[in-house]
């Protein structure tokens, strides 16, 4: 208590932070509220359907060896996208050990990783799409689903390709040594940023693809 | 100074003004006078601070105002102070809450005695369905919703056949009863409000939303639309009749049920009777073996209702309601000649069976005289005048009778005028283009008016009469 | 901490166009949102011909009408006075204020900028498209707002989701910098209690427009959905021209959740720099300490707080579950509490005072006034069983007029008389001023004070017309006449307005760097007006919190804030 309000008395910041870092905290509260009006409004839509919501063990399930297998690629992209936090964390660790190439090539793998999760997403799209679904009906229940699903999905997809872009940007600069002078809190922002984006996947996850 | 006058002359001008304006609310007629005693009490507190507010900063721009030797005090906070105001205030809010939500329980909880009705609003006009003798409206459903079936209840429903269907604009109340109305839509959002009657509730399409009242005396109250819904919000007009009970009763018993309304003239090739009835055949398979072109496995409905039929123990008997009924229901009972008795027999309704019948019967017999039925109309509706019509149905929401121009283009002078459409070409408004205009309103759009006019939902006797009144304008 | 390098912009292009300073920033979003507003402006005289000579100009027909009566609605709210608060006088005045040299992120507050420009420019291009702009209200509910029974149900509303969609992202790029400078910028010895009101409000405003932008946009997106890939988020089974549509199990009333979700906060964010602004033109021009400055920060932030939790008082007869008009009428008169002490304080504030009638002491007292009725009629509204028969009445337009077209407005105009002389070294005209005072207060006062019995009587809004209604006696159409004259009369006298910040540009007196003698660190620059970088060699720290007015033992009646010495705050 005495913290925060020492944190608030406190003259020039409320915060030791550099700005970049309160700006984006700032930021991804604010992109929490898109993200939970976007799953409240699912929530709101599949209570309020007419039609049985699509199962989605069997819709997001994959035929392998000639076995189906539910939610499969689900359970693989978030693996990967858990996976590419860890490389993240551990990118943010090496950069603020100076260590310039670990910490990039760090950076760079969590891009690939991320995208591969949009690879398979995609991938996912371009099967459900085969099958039927599209925003306005599906073969297999409530028209809303595939209309949340290119929504949710949509989003959240730009926000991880978003992340790769500006992950490779970044990873490159520290490459060239372009915050030897300024420092490597940019690294670990750009880690705030890649948590969000696996943070909100765990929701959709959960509240879309388990529930 | 000036500031100080003008702020004293516009307080004391808004007080005048309040006692002295004629605009006050309608006078009231029905039970929610509560609302108006809340209204009041918040008028009271509210105008109280209003003044004191004003007057304060007014004395103090005299009195304080600057001079150059004075100094103004310096006086950071008065916790004293602030905390007495911040009581006053919370306690002034709670007289004003307390018995606003005291009134809103009351809202909220329908008086048990209410008599239910079905208030349906649609682009631009209202309708109100009443249930029976059985006390419950029967389900409806947009799927349902026809030239035919205008309120779309589900004509399979016991609880709707005897709901009685009125598609004026004038809705006649009993005094002293509380009713309940039940809103829907068949489109947008619209909102019941009668300004007399105090409350209001939007109609959401989707759902059933309700509003409850007392209506406490006789008289002639105006619908209001209260929910933006296009461009004809604004005309979306109705009207309400209050009358002693016997009147009420009387006219009630006049309207024309949902069952009837099944039977009497269809616009399309099947009644809407038979129209279930072909949706029931189809779903239950008995298209599979019965045809009105192929009949593979059973007897052709081609000419069947009313024909004779010989049987395999060579009896002959006609094929009247009351031998379908036996033959769709106990289908091993009497085999026709020459067939085999490989019927299953089937889960149905009775309702379902009537309709199975009307569809054998409308559609098996179209083309010959036996099948042409005398429809049962409603008198009272069917008599109506063209002008009547215009005004219940809705019309005149869009269309003027003395050339202003409104949403749609003015009736007068109209009748075998020359016509600029929006496609380039002209028309003469002669009877048929006037009879399309009624049925198939976007087919040729007037140049410079919107396409949104809605398809009536207009007998053919009743379009004729309508034309009829568009003549003499 | 890093701290942006700045280089002076040298060329034409740098200084004036794309520039990165906070200042320039400011001045561009006002003159835009000036631009809009006049168009808005002109939307509403155009309604307000229909409404009190009905039928008198052929070319208002309804489509028409309900098209100004959605584009003025939604100009005004969102481009004319959030962005004028936010991007405007935030802009503005932030950096100054909490004695920083810029905001944290120039190149994004600049992006902002031009992604607020771009929003309007997809909005005004509605204009242009096939069935013009939308008219489904500015709150657009579906399922009317893509239906054709409504103008612009195409093109129309198709632009006004993207503009909004993309205004969405300037205020969060501007919204952000303004947040984080606040937060981590200030300067030595500038504790969050030492700032003034003004930053406190547009501070807490920017926080809401991050929190609930968010909501709308949401069903932005949604509603573009269901107009251009048929989904159903919002559109249940209906029939639409007799046609049985394609949609079926969505809500209509989800969508007003969302909407209002955002647009209650939204009226907080128009309202909020305002109260922080008019507590700090009433101090410094009444020569005293702004009474009880630490409730007026807790009323803000806590008045921040609740208009969270108040949003279905927009929603009484939407058809929602009845029983959540307890709560909301609850939280509603709640919130009425701290605003109402924030209009004590600032009379308080006039009490023992040394009030100078200056023209932005007359905007501030004009604000109290006008925002003391409108708030107090909020409380009929709020209070639900009450709202039954005065929603969507004339009531209703009367009361949000007040709170925010007439008393922000009132704010805006007495801001730009204060702080113009430090944006150019020169007075606006007096004279002029205290005309356009005495126009704008007596006329906006004439205009919507009585509209409240049209309310009252039960005169519907959104109504193009009131013909052979009985129970609106013929004397409303003399009354709505009455009203129209007025508006029009208000109307031209911002004309004079519109001269004087023109005028005085060139001819103005010229102000010095202090002329109010104010105590806040924008008018303790070493130049008037500021230079790049705001504070020369080195930035002032401070010493004392704002309000050291009339202290006594001083000669001055007030000490800047960078003044050193004991410090009674």
């Amino acid at each position: 208590m005495t913290g925060l309000i020492a944190d608030f008395s406190a003259d020039r910041e409320a915060f030791s932070v550099p700005w970049g870092k309160a700006m984006m905290w700032i930021f991804l509260l604010s992109d929490t509220f898109v993200f939970g009006c976007f799953l409240i409004g699912y929530m709101a839509v599949r209570i309020a359907a007419v039609e049985p919501w699509p199962p989605t063990s069997e819709v997001f399930a994959l035929t392998i060896a000639g076995h189906s297998i539910p939610l499969v690629l689900i359970a693989i992209m978030t693996f990967i996208l858990i996976t590419s936090s860890g490389t993240m964390a551990m990118a943010v660790n090496y950069g603020y050990q100076k260590k310039r190439k670990k910490a990039a090539l760090l950076m760079l793998l969590t891009a690939v990783l991320g995208l591969t999760f949009v690879g398979m997403q995609a991938f996912e799209w371009t099967k459900l799409i085969e099958d039927g679904v599209r925003p306005w009906e599906n073969p297999w229940g409530a028209a809303q689903f595939g209309a949340v699903f290119f929504m949710v999905t949509g989003f959240h997809g730009l926000h991880v390709s978003i992340g790769v872009i500006y992950l490779t940007i970044v990873a490159l600069k520290v490459l060239r040594g372009h915050y030897e002078r300024k420092g490597y809190e940019i690294i670990e922002i750009t880690g705030l940023y890649w948590h969000f984006v696996d943070l909100v996947w765990v929701f959709i996850f959960a509240f879309f693809y388990l529930w | 100074m000036a500031f100080a006058v003008v702020l004293v002359i516009l307080v004391l001008g808004s007080v005048l003004f309040h006692f002295l304006s004629p605009w006050n609310m309608t006078p009231l007629a029905s039970n929610w006078g509560s609302i108006d005693v809340t209204m009041l009490i918040t008028l009271v507190i509210t105008a109280v601070v209003f003044i004191a507010v004003n007057f304060f900063i007014a004395y103090a721009v005299i009195k304080f105002r600057h001079t150059p030797e004075r100094k103004a005090e310096y006086e950071p906070e008065n916790k004293k102070l602030e905390w007495w105001l911040t009581l006053g205030t919370s306690v002034g809010i709670i007289a004003m809450l307390a018995p606003g939500l005291i009134v809103y329980a009351d809202f909220v909880n329908v008086p048990d005695d209410a008599h239910q009705i079905e208030v349906v609003g649609q682009q631009w006009s209202w309708s109100f369905r009443f249930p029976g003798q059985d006390g419950q409206l029967g389900k409806s459903a947009i799927e349902h919703i026809s030239t035919d079936n205008s309120f779309g209840v589900d004509p399979l429903d016991e609880a709707g056949q005897d709901d009685r269907l009125l598609t004026s604009n004038t809705l006649i109340l009993p005094v002293n009863r509380p009713v309940k109305l039940s809103l829907r839509s068949k489109d947008v959002l619209h909102n019941f409000y009668v300004p007399n009657f105090r409350v209001k509730m939007d109609s959401v399409p989707g759902q059933v939303s309700y509003q409850w009242f007392t209506p406490t005396r006789t008289g002639d109250f105006e619908i209001l639309c209260a929910e933006y819904c296009g461009i004809g919000h604004f005309n979306m007009r109705g009207y309400i009749k209050v009358v002693e009970q016997q009147e009420y009763e009387q006219w009630l018993a006049d309207l024309p049920t949902f069952a009837q309304s099944l039977m009497s003239e269809a616009s399309e090739a099947l009644s809407v009777k038979a129209k279930q009835g072909q949706e029931v055949a189809q779903k239950k398979g008995c298209m599979a073996c019965h045809g009105f072109e192929e009949s593979p496995a059973g007897p052709s409905w081609l000419g069947l209702y009313g024909a004779n039929r010989t049987f395999k123990d060579s009896t002959e008997l006609i094929a009247d309601d009351d031998y379908l009924r036996e033959a769709i229901v106990e289908p091993g009972a009497t085999i026709v000649k020459g067939y085999a008795p490989i019927m299953p027999k089937l889960e149905l309704s009775e309702l379902e069976v009537d309709a199975v019948i009307a569809f054998i019967k409308e559609r098996g017999n179209r083309d010959s005289d036996a099948g042409a039925q005398t429809m049962q109309k409603n008198p009272a509706e069917q008599s109506k005048s063209g002008a009547e019509l215009a005004q219940s149905k809705g019309c005149t929401a869009c269309h003027s009778v003395d050339g202003s121009r409104l949403v749609g283009p003015s009736w007068q002078g109209l009748y075998n005028s020359e016509r600029s459409l929006a496609s380039g070409e002209t028309v003469l408004a002669d009877d048929a283009y006037l009879k399309e205009s009624l049925f198939k309103p976007n087919a040729k759009v007037v140049a410079g008016y919107p396409p949104v006019m809605p398809p009536s939902q207009l007998s053919s006797a009743q379009a004729d009469a309508l034309i009829e009144y568009i003549k003499t304008l | 901490m890093t701290a942006q390098e700045h280089h002076s912009p040298q060329s034409f292009w740098t200084k004036y166009i794309w520039s990165q300073d906070h200042k320039v920033i400011a001045i561009q979003y006002s003159l835009t949102a000036i631009f809009v507003g006049l168009i808005a402006l002109v939307l509403s005289t155009l309604m307000r011909l229909q409404l009190g000579f009905p039928g008198s100009f052929d070319f208002i027909d309804a489509s028409a009408y309900y098209q100004y009566v959605t584009m003025h609605g939604m100009i005004m709210v969102v481009y004319l006075l959030t962005a004028i608060f936010l991007g405007g006088f935030g802009n503005y005045l932030i950096p100054l204020m909490v004695g920083a040299r810029d905001m944290v992120f120039p190149f994004v507050n600049m992006l902002s900028y031009w992604f607020y420009l771009l929003a309007v420019v997809v909005l005004l291009a509605s204009f242009f498209v096939t069935g013009g702009p939308t008219g489904a209200g500015w709150t657009l509910y579906p399922p009317q707002a893509i239906l054709p029974g409504t103008p612009g149900s195409d093109g129309g509303i198709i632009l006004m989701l993207i503009s909004l969609g993309i205004f969405i992202i300037a205020a969060t790029m501007g919204g952000l910098n303004y947040v984080t400078t606040v937060l981590q910028a200030r300067t030595r010895g500038m504790t969050l209690m030492r700032m003034p009101l003004t930053i406190w409000g547009i501070f807490m405003a920017t926080i809401l427009a991050l929190l609930a932008f968010p909501a709308l946009f949401v069903s932005a997106i949604m509603m573009l959905f269901d107009k251009l890939l048929s989904t159903s988020f919002f559109m249940p089974a209906i029939l639409s021209m007799g046609e049985q549509l394609g949609h079926e199990g969505g809500s209509p009333i989800l969508f007003q959740h969302l909407f209002w979700f955002f647009g209650h906060p939204e009226v907080y964010i128009v309202a909020l720099p305002a109260f922080g602004i008019v507590s700090d033109l009433i101090s410094v021009h009444a020569r005293k300490n702004i009474f009880g400055y630490r409730m007026m920060v807790w009323a803000i932030v806590v008045i921040g707080v609740l208009s969270f939790v108040v949003w279905a008082h927009h929603m009484y007869v939407s058809g929602m579950n009845p029983y959540f008009g307890y709560f909301f009428a609850t939280t509603t008169l709640i919130i009425a509490v701290p605003t109402a002490i924030k209009v004590y304080n600032w009379v308080l504030t006039l009490w023992q005072g040394n009030i100078r009638m200056t023209v932005p002491m007359l905007f501030a007292l004009g604000f109290v006034s006008t925002f003391t009725i409108g708030g107090l009629t909020g409380l009929f509204l709020g209070n639900v069983v009450v709202d039954l028969p005065l929603s969507d009445t004339y009531f209703v337009v009367a009361h949000f007029h007040m709170v925010m077209g007439v008393s922000p407005v009132l704010v805006i105009f007495g801001a730009i008389y204060h702080w113009y002389p430090k944006m150019t070294g020169k007075m606006l005209h007096d004279g002029l001023g205290k005309f356009h005072f005495w126009t704008t207060f007596i006329g906006t006062y004439t205009i919507f004070f009585p509209m409240h019995y049209l309310g009252v009587l039960g005169v519907p809004r959104r109504y193009y017309a009131y013909e052979n209604y009985d129970f609106i006696p013929e004397s409303a159409k003399d009354l709505n006449a009455f009203i129209t004259i007025a508006a029009i009369f208000v109307a031209l006298a911002q004309l004079v307005f519109l001269f004087n910040l023109a005028w005085s540009y060139f001819k103005g007196r010229a102000a010095g760097s202090n002329p109010w003698q104010a105590t806040t660190l924008e008018w303790q620059t070493e130049t008037t007006p500021p230079g790049h970088g705001n504070w020369g060699e080195s930035i002032p720290e401070c010493h004392r919190w704002a309000y050291d007015y009339s202290v006594p033992g001083y000669e001055q009646d007030y000490l800047p804030q960078n003044q050193p010495g004991e410090a009674n705050a």
